[in-house]
């Protein structure tokens, strides 16, 4: 197939698993709106939808119909922050085919270490918050040798490990907060408030984001995309791990060492995972006091399937998912309806988007095209001669 | 150290550990049975959570436990049978499909039970635990004579029915594994499907059947867990259950038997933990012990499986070695 029939492909095929999966929400918002009648329950159903849809970006009311809402649109983007890192975490982890589900607990450590690293060093501002981060992602990324280790040397399978692990860190954080770490001052089990040096600062001055929280660490989340796309695609350590994933005896008997590249995606899976914790914390809130895992992990495995593991796509799928969650976070304010209803979209989605076979009938027609094409073009060249 | 002790070696204890290891029992054996039809099915988490609500939305509804329980059942096998849709027919990465289950299992679980239950305690919080009554949890079963033997009569007897069937499942899969034409057809499949196939083996009915099976022992620990272990379903309740028993296949070496074995030993970690936070140690630091213990146990086993395998190979040398001498003196 040639480009823009593939490009054509991979287009309408997103649009259908989209269509398919709204299609199911509707259904299932249907069925959950209540309403006596059936004309009550469509309307509603169609009002929901609307909320879901437009309501991410416009705001509506009777008296002034559909409004663009700046801050709204920035809510987004801050929310797309946390799970563009873990979304890029898992593309560099999922490329070598190493299933590790860690970015989950990933983030939470990350998130962990860079408030007490915001807590309890003395730093300049401005480098308080680069160190607060780097650490959160260091420390993340050497909790990420054990399962990378354990499956390099031992080939123990580093999905269970890791999903053993963001247990693990989750009751250890907890328990650290709950004996060393609370201000016992407060109802809440919550840290102490972060230095001031280590807030991460605000875009400010732009009349669209007035009075939305988005930091500049929206701009480094796409500064990550950037190297993590270059080092991915242009690099020889992105070359082996891409190639692992495609074949890893061939890489193996092509002397690449496969045991370290194993190791090295995920050091820098757990990395950027633990950095997207970081900037997450620093940058949002003043205090440490997240008492779950945070969900942003098992979002980055959405995000990177839509991305199709391709970096530069990242942040087309985390804006996605943000902007539906959103939708379903506002559908539940205003239309009744449970918000979790995301998580079986977001299902949907990412069911359709990885099955191979999806649309293939379709794909074997685009192909057949090209081919007849071809065929027909090498024909008159041949008559031509 | 000594009470401590005293506390533990109670025939409480005991029974706790085998209350708590039959839900991962069950997992267990999902994925003994997934595995020897050569692939994973890493969504048992998500299987055991759907299970466990709609069983005890059923049970509520139907006011009858066996109503319940069998609600349990069809949804773990009719949702296992759509991953092998898109498994085997639309060709999603196995791997994938669990994962996506897995992700539904938490929030998905959590919108059906607001939808159909019209609960809400609170602004994001429902459960059904206030819907389920003792009466409507599976009956615990006093065997006759065990019961009057001391200690071991207050271990072994008065468990839940389903505790009693985990233990005759890991026997009853053994079997049906080892001594029946389907369990032969799926541990050829799982060796080498082309060579099934040749012989005539539809390789793809083998594979659905393997995962309705491994859907149908989710649905028994999702039914037990939320009707037996805990009186109602609550959101993440199975806590990474159907995760513990990934790992208990793995150190089991794939079979039934060293599944179960590998299952209680967390299930004893599991009230280990439950202890320690009975004498006054924080729950925090109590209860990622069963997770630890998975980590340190895989490990223990893979370095076992690599030693054993280094004496084959040096064995075969030796051999070897043997003839070749022979041949020269010959």
């Amino acid at each position: 197939m040639n480009r823009k029939r593939k490009l054509l492909f991979t287009i309408v095929r997103s649009l259908v698993a989209i269509l398919i999966a709204l299609l199911v929400a509707t259904v299932l918002i249907f069925i959950s709106t209540p309403g006596a009648t059936f004309r009550i329950r469509i309307d509603a159903t169609f009002e929901a939808l609307r909320e879901m849809l437009a309501g991410p970006v416009f705001r509506f009311s009777k008296k002034n119909g559909m409004v663009f809402e700046g801050k709204r649109l920035a809510d987004i983007f801050a929310a797309m922050i946390p799970t563009i890192f873990t979304g890029l975490s898992v593309c560099v982890m999922f490329s070598a085919n190493q299933f590790n589900l860690g970015a989950e607990g990933g983030i939470m450590l990350g998130a962990f270490v860079s408030a007490m690293a915001a807590i309890y060093l003395p730093l300049l501002a401005g480098l308080h918050a680069v160190v607060a981060v780097l650490l959160g992602g260091v420390a993340t990324a050497l909790v990420m040798l054990l399962p990378a280790l354990l499956k390099a040397k031992l080939d123990v399978s580093e999905m269970v490990c890791s999903l053993m692990l963001n247990y693990i860190i989750m009751y250890i954080i907890k328990f650290l907060m709950n004996f060393y770490l609370a201000d016992k001052s407060r109802g809440t089990i919550q840290s102490f408030p972060f230095r001031e040096s280590s807030a991460i600062a605000p875009i400010v001055n732009n009349p669209v984001f007035s009075g939305a929280k988005l930091t500049w660490g929206f701009i480094i989340a796409l500064v990550a995309v950037l190297v993590c796309g270059l080092f991915m695609y242009r690099s020889r350590w992105g070359y082996t791990i891409r190639m692992i994933g495609i074949n890893k005896d061939f890489a193996k008997y092509s002397g690449m060492k496969v045991g370290m590249i194993i190791v090295l995606a995920q050091l820098i899976g757990g990395f950027l995972a633990g950095t997207g914790g970081g900037i997450e914390m620093l940058g949002r809130y003043n205090a440490f006091a997240w008492n779950a895992l945070p969900g942003y992990g098992w979002a980055g495995i959405t995000i990177a399937i839509l991305a199709g593991n391709n970096p530069y796509m990242v942040p087309l799928a985390a804006f996605f998912m943000a902007y539906l969650s959103k939708g379903c976070d506002l559908m539940a304010t205003y239309a009744k309806v449970p918000s979790q209803l995301i998580s079986i979209i977001q299902v949907v989605i990412f069911l359709l988007f990885s099955a191979e076979q999806f649309l293939s009938a379709y794909r074997q027609k685009l192909v057949v095209e090209t081919a007849q094409e071809e065929l027909a073009l090498a024909q008159a060249q041949k008559e031509g001669v | 150290m000594h009470n401590f002790l005293k506390l533990l070696l109670t025939p409480e204890f005991f029974f706790s550990i085998l209350r708590i290891s039959a839900p991962i029992i069950f997992a267990t054996l999902a994925a003994v049975v997934v595995e020897k039809a050569g692939f994973a099915n890493i969504g048992l988490e998500g299987l055991m959570m759907f299970s466990a609500l709609s069983g005890s939305l059923a049970s509520y509804y139907s006011h009858s436990w066996f109503w319940g329980l069998l609600a349990a059942l069809a949804t773990g096998i009719i949702m296992s049978l759509v991953m092998g849709f898109f498994a085997f027919q639309l060709k999603t990465d196995i791997i994938l499909v669990g994962i996506a289950i897995n992700m539904m299992g938490s929030g998905g679980t959590l919108f059906l039970c607001k939808v159909i239950t019209n609960l809400t305690e609170g602004k994001a919080m429902a459960s059904t635990t206030g819907l389920i009554t003792r009466s409507l949890c599976i009956p615990d079963i006093k065997i006759p004579i065990l019961n009057s033997i001391p200690f071991l009569g207050s271990v072994l007897s008065g468990h839940n029915l389903l505790t009693y069937l985990a233990f005759i499942l890991v026997a009853l899969t053994s079997l049906i594994l080892y001594k029946t034409p389907l369990g032969l057809n799926i541990r050829s499949v799982g060796e080498n499907a082309d060579a099934a196939s040749s012989v005539g083996v539809s390789v793809l009915r083998v594979k659905y059947i393997a995962m309705a099976f491994s859907g149908l022992m989710s649905g028994f620990g999702g039914a037990f867990m939320s009707m037996a272990y805990a009186q109602g379903w609550s959101q993440d309740m199975v806590s990474g259950r159907g995760f513990i028993a990934l790992a208990a296949q793995a150190m089991g070496g794939g079979e039934c038997l060293g599944g179960m074995l590998s299952a209680i030993m967390f299930g004893f970690a599991q009230a280990l933990g439950i202890k320690f936070s009975a004498i006054g140690m924080d729950s925090n630091l109590a209860s990622p012990i069963p997770y630890a213990v998975t980590i340190i146990g895989l490990v223990v086993f893979a370095l076992i499986r690599i030693s054993r395998a280094k004496k084959r190979r040096s064995a075969a040398l030796v051999k070897e070695e043997g003839r070749l001498l022979g041949q020269g003196q010959a």
